[in-house]
């Protein structure tokens, strides 16, 4: 994928726990955002389902086999063109998930593997996914575009 | 979440609304075992009234058509709006199971 624009305008930020009640609450604050800046719904749902994704990683591995207190920050930036960036930093064990394996498409039940689809949906609804570690963080962008909302 | 369970000439009708999330699943996940556990015959699932579904729904999902197909049961999914159709064909889900 390629690499996003700077991020231009901070919209709003929130800082969360490394819980599961801090999903409900960081997709209930993104509704919020898109609601007050009118987000098409397409956006909306892409955004929101690559971020819950991305989120559901981090507190389920991130801390796991981590001593520090997590700190979890997510920023929400507009770009041009009605793109929207959010970063999301956390200072968890060093995670990539750009580099993760989709699952193998399989034609029965049986076959199919439990897990792995998150990355798979992300790539799909963000126009962009890049990572990098800074220090002892974690710094992940995803960009939603309002053209792939269209399409 | 909320799921009510009806009869439909001899399936169990489950009509599931609200967001199928990480927050959601589990709970999901349990409430379609408990189903699975105590009934017999076909299940066929109505998802019109659900919004929202990410991979831990799939999951979800998966794990509750496993169980069937292991006990030779049917599992149908009904009534997929466009976004939630969206995310099982990038997720190859449609081609696992009966959607109508």
């Amino acid at each position: 994928m390629t690499m996003p624009p700077a991020a231009d305008t901070l919209i709003s930020a929130l800082r969360v726990g490394a819980d599961i009640a801090s999903i409900a609450q960081v997709t209930s604050w993104l509704g919020d955002l898109a609601d007050e800046h009118d987000w098409p719904p397409a956006m909306r749902f892409g955004l929101e389902l690559s971020v819950e994704e991305a989120l559901t990683n981090v507190i389920s591995y991130g801390f796991a086999q981590s001593p520090r207190e997590p700190l979890i920050r997510v920023e929400v930036h507009g770009l041009e063109g009605g793109r929207i960036a959010v970063h999301l930093i956390d200072n968890g064990v060093a995670f990539d998930p750009t580099t993760l394996a989709e699952p193998e498409a399989v034609d029965s039940i049986e076959d199919a593997r439990i897990g792995g689809h998150g990355v798979q949906l992300m790539r799909h609804f963000l126009e962009s996914l890049t990572y990098r570690r800074e220090g002892d963080e974690n710094h992940l962008t995803l960009v939603a575009a309002p053209a792939r909302a269209a399409g | 979440m909320h799921i009510e369970r009806e009869q439909a000439d001899g399936a169990v009708l489950l009509k599931v609304a609200g967001r199928l999330d990480t927050p959601n699943a589990k709970p999901f996940e349990t409430s379609l075992m408990d189903v699975l556990s105590m009934t017999d015959g076909p299940i066929i699932i109505n998802l019109a009234g659900v919004d929202y579904v990410s991979s831990s729904g799939l999951r979800a999902l998966l794990v509750a058509g496993k169980a069937m197909r292991n006990s030779k049961r049917r599992l149908s999914l009904t009534s997929l709006q466009p976004q939630i159709r969206e995310v099982f064909d990038i997720s190859g889900f449609s081609t696992l199971f009966e959607i109508s």
